[in-house]
């Protein structure tokens, strides 16, 4: 099986009066593990649906390994779709949900089913193919799906949320299994989801949608790091978030006057002075000392523990911060009264703009 | 009953439980129980009855004559006794001739001619053709109902139809009638464009033909093929429709593997009751044929019950029916591989 690299050019979406995808680009190189990450309704299952041609795209091309997709249906595409509810075919044992593509391109019973077996194999589920879907549990049923979508060997793989229905532990082993199956078949798979964990745990790289946009593409540890837009700093991990406004910007330094005081951090963008702006501030770059460059003093409200790390609960001129630690001698025994504080290079600085809680 | 009970207390459940034995006694025992029993039973009427009677009052008439010319007493008494003796035999055998002994056996059902027989079997036939015929007509029209089209289309075709079933089934049987007759709808359109002579009988005879009373019957029972289906289609998770597209398959194999399996059990909803319905009418033949064409079962019943005045024949007839239908669909469920609790859902 080889891998086919996926572009979008200037795609737009309209369902009637409503834009579900406003014109977009990317693309996505062969072999790659992408990820689409986005808030439901954000137009991320939209796009999958339109790369696996169930959808025509109003206006902008689709191409699939070069080769320009307009006018071919699901069926003619060199892709497979694993739905969200895997949809495999109950009343057919597992073999022949796996097999039923090559039962489809006309490939013969004994054939079909030996090949069946051997991508049963594959997902570690050899000696199942008797079995019915229903009397499987849910990551082998899952499994069962990566191999029926397999066996047609598409070039590119499609999988729109198939782990949401899993519960944590199955969800995170599946994870790895994925990323593993994705390895080993060497093809290159388009993963959505709304759960950033699984987009960053897997993913080479990873887009952020809002809205009907894509906000940001890159790879998972830059998402995390440096994320482009107010929308990928809050959607992706926590933030803290203080709005302020811009007092002056040398380089890429900016100074914002906030509730809690004059803040310093690295400008994203373009920034004037004058403008609303948001400072983010992830809660484990929060130190309880006063040993960086900005500070604040802060009231501890509340302490959850986490197991290995603890978020902690300030309070400072009716605004919530939170800091994350790690847990240890340090995090117990905290006083009331703090002095926070994070370093110029923790705070992000961005002109104002939707955040992904609203 | 005891859980029954623990649920929803104890006059509630005795209610439920009553109204269960209720609904069992009044609609399935005591019809089908009335109908066996009368087909068990009829009136030995011996043919020589009446002419031992008329002997008994010939012998009586000489017996008097002889009554009237015999002087000794001794001779009359004897034959006063001989007349009385004759006149209880004449009144018993009068008793029985107007109220004929019930005999009790399976003669009703072993005395069914080469004929009915031949009948009774077309009549299984023609009502399979007509279920099969129902059939094709309406999966499309459940598929479209139930996944092809829009929720705006679904409520407009199901609107569509249920809208003739607005009407009574005679008339849309008498409507049928006169689409197909000799001057009906379609041979007066025919007639119209020069295709049949309708001045000299040229017509096209489709009434003659038994294909006009399965028409009629479709026409008559598609919603009980329909809504079985439509039923079952809605549960379909769209989603395998789309994966089995997604991996290659054309519409006849998503039909073939994926749509008719999971509608199995509506389908077999659906033939069950046009299979029965069309098996027992009476009235689309009879009027379709108006007499004229071959019988269906069904309308030799209704002779055996107000022609013949045979109703222990007619419910040997009807009973006949029942259990054959019955055994028929038992085992059309065991080829199909459809359980009643598939049914049940």
């Amino acid at each position: 099986m080889r891998g086919k690299d996926v572009r979008l050019d200037q795609v737009a979406i309209r369902f009637g009066g409503s834009t579900a995808v406003h014109p977009t680009s990317l693309a996505i190189e062969a072999g790659e593990f992408f990820s689409i990450l986005g808030p439901s309704g954000c137009g991320k299952t939209t796009i999958l649906r339109a790369i696996s041609g169930f959808i025509e795209p109003s206006e902008g091309r689709v191409l699939l390994g070069g080769e320009d997709m307009a006018g071919k249906g699901p069926n003619e595409r060199p892709t497979a779709l694993i739905f969200q509810n895997l949809a495999l075919f109950p009343l057919m044992s597992v073999a022949e949900n796996v097999a039923f593509g090559l039962e489809a391109r006309g490939v013969g019973r004994r054939e079909r089913l030996a090949r069946a077996e051997e991508l049963l194999d594959l997902v570690a589920l050899g000696g199942f193919g008797g079995k019915k879907p229903a009397d499987l549990s849910g990551g082998q049923r899952q499994r069962v799906a990566i191999a029926r979508a397999l066996a047609v060997e598409p070039s590119v793989l499609l999988l729109d949320e198939p782990l949401s229905a899993l519960d944590l532990k199955l969800r995170q082993h599946m994870r790895t299994e994925l990323r593993a199956i994705q390895k080993r078949v060497g093809i290159t798979f388009i993963y959505i989801t709304h759960d950033q964990g699984e987009a960053l745990a897997m993913s080479d790289r990873v887009a952020v949608m809002s809205r009907g946009r894509i906000e940001q593409v890159a790879a998972a540890d830059t998402i995390y790091a440096d994320p482009a837009t107010p929308f990928v700093s809050t959607f992706v991990g926590e933030q803290n978030v203080l709005p302020g406004t811009l007092v002056s910007l040398a380089k890429d330094e900016a100074t914002v006057d906030t509730p809690v005081g004059r803040v310093t951090g690295r400008a994203k963008g373009d920034l004037a002075p004058g403008a609303a702006v948001l400072v983010m501030v992830r809660p484990e770059r929060m130190a309880l000392d006063g040993r960086r460059e900005n500070s604040l003093t802060a009231r501890l409200t509340a302490r959850h523990l986490e197991g290995a790390s603890v978020n902690l609960d300030f309070e400072a001129k009716g605004r919530r911060f939170l800091v994350v630690m790690p847990n240890g001698p340090a995090a117990r025994d905290i006083p009331d009264e703090v002095t926070l504080s994070f370093g110029r290079t923790d705070a992000l600085v961005y002109a104002e703009g939707p955040l992904a809680n609203g | 009953m005891g859980s029954l009970a623990r649920a929803y207390g104890r006059p509630l459940a005795a209610l439920i439980a009553a109204i269960t034995v209720v609904w069992v006694l009044v609609l399935v025992l005591v019809p089908l129980g009335a109908m066996i029993e009368q087909s068990l039973w009829w009136r030995e009427s011996k043919g020589d009855t009446s002419l031992a009677i008329d002997r008994l009052y010939n012998d009586m008439s000489t017996l008097q004559l002889d009554r009237s010319s015999a002087t000794d007493p001794a001779r009359q008494a004897a034959l006063d006794a001989q007349i009385a003796e004759k006149q209880a035999q004449a009144t018993a055998l009068e008793a029985q001739e107007k109220n004929p002994p019930k005999v009790y056996g399976f003669d009703n059902f072993t005395r069914i001619s080469e004929l009915h027989l031949y009948i009774f079997a077309r009549t299984i036939l023609y009502a399979l053709m007509v279920t099969l015929l129902a059939l094709v007509v309406c999966y499309p029209v459940a598929y479209s109902v139930a996944l092809a089209s829009g929720p705006r289309k679904a409520v407009i075709l199901t609107v569509a139809l249920i809208v003739p079933y607005a009407i009574n089934e005679l008339l849309r049987v008498y409507a049928w009638l006169m689409i197909l007759d000799y001057r009906g709808v379609i041979n007066g359109v025919l007639g119209w464009f020069g295709l049949v002579d309708l001045d000299n009988r040229g017509w096209i005879p489709f009434l003659e033909n038994p294909s006009a009373v399965f028409v009629a019957m479709i026409y008559t029972y598609v919603l009980f093929m329909v809504f079985p289906m439509v039923n079952t289609l809605e549960t379909l998770d769209r989603n395998q429709i789309e994966a089995a597209r997604d991996l290659g398959a054309s519409s006849f194999r998503i039909h073939r593997r994926v749509i008719i399996p999971h509608a199995k059990p509506g389908i077999a909803v659906g033939c069950i009751m046009t299979f029965m319905l069309s098996a027992g009418s009476y009235s689309v033949p009879q009027i379709m044929t108006r007499g004229q064409g071959g019988d269906w079962f069904s309308q030799l019943v209704y002779r055996q019950f107000y022609e013949s005045n045979n109703w222990n024949m007619g419910s040997a007839y009807a009973v006949s029916l029942l259990v054959v239908c019955t055994a028929f669909i038992l085992i059309m469920m065991r080829l199909f591989g459809v359980g009643l609790r598939d049914i049940a859902k």
